[in-house]
């Protein structure tokens, strides 16, 4: 299943897959991201507003009560209770009965001074918050005074009204309160939507909550001195946010109400959204996976299939056919694949053809140069060989005899030529022009030709004891060298080219070729001094100085060898 | 044998004092329940001659109603016209006794101790009292032009003994009973009978003290 990664589908395959899965957890992340701040805002808001309710609610209930302590306050008995000699056990005792009426959890006869003249809860208050509650409540102008706050009885936090009692001056005053305990804590939670809420003292000890303990405590634990902000609070293995409001609990001890939900439990629809997307990318991811590697193997096996057929031409066949059919690119290139086939069979052909018809050298160096009508001067040494007597030969053989003879004597002469790293420049009738050093320079040109030379005469003398066998006559030869600077190079028009050389040292050659018949002379193979010099001293021969010789066309007389092995060395 | 006995103990508890000087004397049990069977405690059943008007001996001494741990006991208590009332205060706190039924209106003001006078209550009627500064403090006083009457217990069980023969007008009243309940019926000298009274019960609505502080709360 794991591909290479070498390979082109692996590289599509890896590509696909990352730019879906960047796309796909891009989307991801920004999903989640906007569900988690909008979780966040939601949340915020509703801590608000609960923050609102509560404060709403302690109000009214707040204002319930004081209605009510006004009302209770004025019972004529209660009046001149206080007015009398107050009885703390007895106006404790009646101060149960205003507790029932007004479904309060405390009540409290304070006298005017701040004194506590009387409770229904065993414990007293600290006289600071009732002391204070009362001088609040004198501050009150209406002739009804009232004020409220927060204290502790015992530990317990409630919320405390002051009204009145009245006979008619102002006598005392009665402090109703309710508890702010879990029902209370319940109850509100219930009208908040689910929003949970921790009572926390001033010392981080919770008075009533709607969690569970360890998350109450962790909430009380937390609770900071002066709040206002939303916070994050980790709340075992989740995260809730908190708002925290102050109880103003008077100069003594203040305590605070934390407002919170879980931003996981908010987050808990976003997540399954999120968990369905991850679902849905994973699958998309799995179906680009497959598309990618059902179009890569499409894209490439045809390539294989070309890289195939390359190796297939490589080896030189050009007749097996490429069978790729397509209308894309790809069938493009398969088309110019078989042009390019058609081209390369054509080019060898060409090649076969010009072999035959130039020497290898001038063909490569045709195939690689092109047949430029081009030139240049060079050194060559240039080599005539003629059939002595030829024509006397001609005249008493039958025309199809003379060329099976002339081509037997050419294909031994051209072959030691070739041998010997000369090329074949034309054959002119049964004479034959060789070049050495042309089109390929040739450091030791001028020594090959004259070791060709003595080859060829070794070779025609092989060539005359066949013939003497066939009872024929022997054939004789003569061989022309010179050594000079010519113009080499593609001679001809556009249609037909002919690489070959042209000067004044291809006259000599000839010159010296024709020389060889001179009897006095005799030698079959004749070189000029330039030659000689060109090849320095070569070893198994013995040049004869035959002089001087005036050529045809040129004014500076030639010196001339006489080219022969040395006795005893065979070439 | 062990009603017979009871119902003879009971006579000399309840209504020694008033018993009359008579001669031939039956008595009778009444069984008070509620519909669904149930004993019903603290109900007053009392037989009115229906032949001539009895004479009544209130006893010389005031019958006592106590406050104590800011209650009344007891709850209902049932006395000839002319009988005297003592109000009691045994506990640390002062009461306002006060009573605005119309047999008998009367108020205590504020006070400790003995209460300052004897109330004397001189018509038939059923009186309510309660206290000014205790809202669940309330007690029932059933004043009976009749000296044949029994206060009925924990079982529901009120005898009456030592009733003359004759024709009587059987009433059965409950603190929780919309009216009495009454029947005639008659007695026969050295009879015994048993009556079953049936109340229908209101729903009882007596305030119920507020639990001492620290428990209990908002509800």
């Amino acid at each position: 299943m794991i591909p290479r990664l070498h390979s082109f589908g692996a590289k599509l395959l890896l590509l696909f897959v990352l730019v879906v899965a960047a796309a796909q957890f891009a989307t991801w992340f920004i999903v989640a991201r906007a569900n988690h701040a909008q979780a966040r805002d939601l949340i915020e808001r509703d801590l608000q507003a609960a923050a609102t309710a509560f404060a709403r609610v302690v109000e009214d209930r707040n204002a319930l009560l004081a209605a009510g302590a006004a009302t209770v306050a004025r019972d004529p008995v209660f009046i001149s209770l206080i007015a009398g000699e107050q009885d703390a056990a007895t106006i404790a005792s009646m101060l149960r009965s205003f507790q029932l009426r007004m479904a309060a959890d405390v009540a409290l006869a304070v006298g005017l001074d701040g004194r506590l003249l009387a409770s229904t809860h065993p414990a007293a208050p600290a006289d600071e918050i009732v002391r204070q509650l009362v001088e609040r409540a004198d501050q009150d102008p209406s002739p009804n005074p009232t004020a409220n706050g927060y204290g502790y009885i015992d530990g317990v936090l409630y919320s405390l009204v002051v009204a009145p009692a009245r006979g008619p001056d102002i006598l005392a005053w009665l402090v109703l309160g309710f508890r702010i305990d879990p029902p209370f804590a319940q109850r509100l939670k219930e009208q908040t939507s689910g929003i949970d809420l921790t009572f926390v003292d001033d010392r981080h000890h919770v008075l009533a909550t709607t969690l569970a303990e360890p998350a109450a405590r962790a909430v009380a634990a937390a609770s900071p001195a002066a709040p206002d902000r939303v916070r994050e609070l980790p709340i075992g293995d989740e995260t809730a946010l908190v708002l925290t409001r102050l109880l103003d609990g008077g100069a003594t001890r203040h305590a605070s109400l934390a407002l919170q939900y879980s931003l996981d439990e908010k987050l808990r629809p976003a997540r399954a959204t999120e968990r369905t997307l991850l679902v849905v990318a994973s699958g998309s991811l799995l179906v680009a996976m497959l598309l990618s590697r059902g179009f890569a193997r499409r894209l490439s096996r045809p390539i294989e299939q070309l890289a195939a057929h390359t190796r297939v031409i490589a080896a030189g066949d050009y007749e097996t056919p490429l069978t790729l059919r397509r209308s894309d690119e790809l069938g493009r290139l398969a088309e110019a694949f078989r042009t390019m086939t058609t081209g390369l069979a054509e080019r060898d052909r060409v090649r076969d053809l010009l072999d035959k018809n130039v020497s290898p050298e001038v063909a490569t160096q045709l195939l690689r140069e092109g047949a430029a009508l081009g030139g240049e001067e060079r050194e060559v040494t240039i080599l005539f060989a003629d059939l002595r007597g030829f024509t006397t030969l001609s005249e008493n053989l039958a025309p199809r005899e003379l060329l099976t003879l002339l081509n037997r004597y050419l294909e031994r002469m051209s072959a030691e030529i070739e041998r010997h790293g000369g090329v074949i420049d034309k054959f002119i009738g049964d004479a034959i022009m060789a070049l050495f050093g042309a089109p390929v320079t040739q450091s030791d040109a001028a020594s090959r030709a004259i070791a060709a030379a003595l080859a060829m005469e070794g070779a025609l003398a092989g060539l005359n004891r066949e013939l003497g066998a066939e009872g024929r006559p022997p054939l004789a030869i003569g061989i022309g060298i010179n050594t000079a600077r010519v113009v080499a190079g593609n001679i001809g028009s556009h249609r037909r080219l002919n690489y070959s050389v042209i000067g004044d040292g291809v006259n000599v050659a000839a010159r010296l070729q024709s020389l060889t018949r001179h009897p006095e002379h005799a030698t079959n193979i004749i070189a000029s001094a330039a030659t000689l010099a060109a090849a320095g001293a070569p070893a198994g021969i013995a040049p004869r100085p035959l002089g001087r010789v005036t050529v045809k066309g040129r004014a500076e007389p030639v010196e001339i060898f006489a080219i022969s092995p040395l006795s005893g060395v065979e070439v | 044998m062990k009603p017979v006995l009871l119902t003879a103990l009971a006579a000399l508890l309840c209504c020694a004092t008033t018993l009359p000087a008579a001669t031939a004397a039956g008595s009778v049990r009444v069984e008070v329940n509620d519909p669904k069977g149930a004993p019903v405690a603290d109900a007053v059943a009392s037989l009115m001659p229906l032949a001539a008007a009895p004479e009544l001996t209130p006893p010389a001494e005031p019958v006592q109603i106590s406050q104590q741990d800011e209650e009344f006991s007891p709850y209902v208590t049932a006395i000839v016209v002319g009988t005297r009332v003592d109000f009691p205060n045994r506990d640390k706190v002062q009461h306002h006794v006060y009573s605005l039924s119309k047999p008998k209106r009367f108020d205590i003001p504020l006070y400790k101790g003995e209460s300052p006078e004897s109330v004397l209550f001189d018509r038939p009627g059923v009186v309510t009292i309660g206290c000014n500064l205790h809202d669940w403090m309330s007690a029932h006083i059933v004043v009976l032009g009749t000296p044949y009457f029994a206060k009925s217990g924990s079982d529901g069980r009120a005898s009456l003994a030592t009733v003359p023969a004759g024709r009587y007008r059987l009433e059965v009243w409950h603190p929780r009973v919309a009216a009495p309940v009454t029947r005639e019926l008659d007695i026969a000298a050295s009879g015994t009978g048993t009556q079953v009274v049936s109340v229908t019960l209101r729903p009882d609505r007596r305030i119920r003290r507020a639990p001492e502080s620290g428990a209990g709360g908002y509800k």
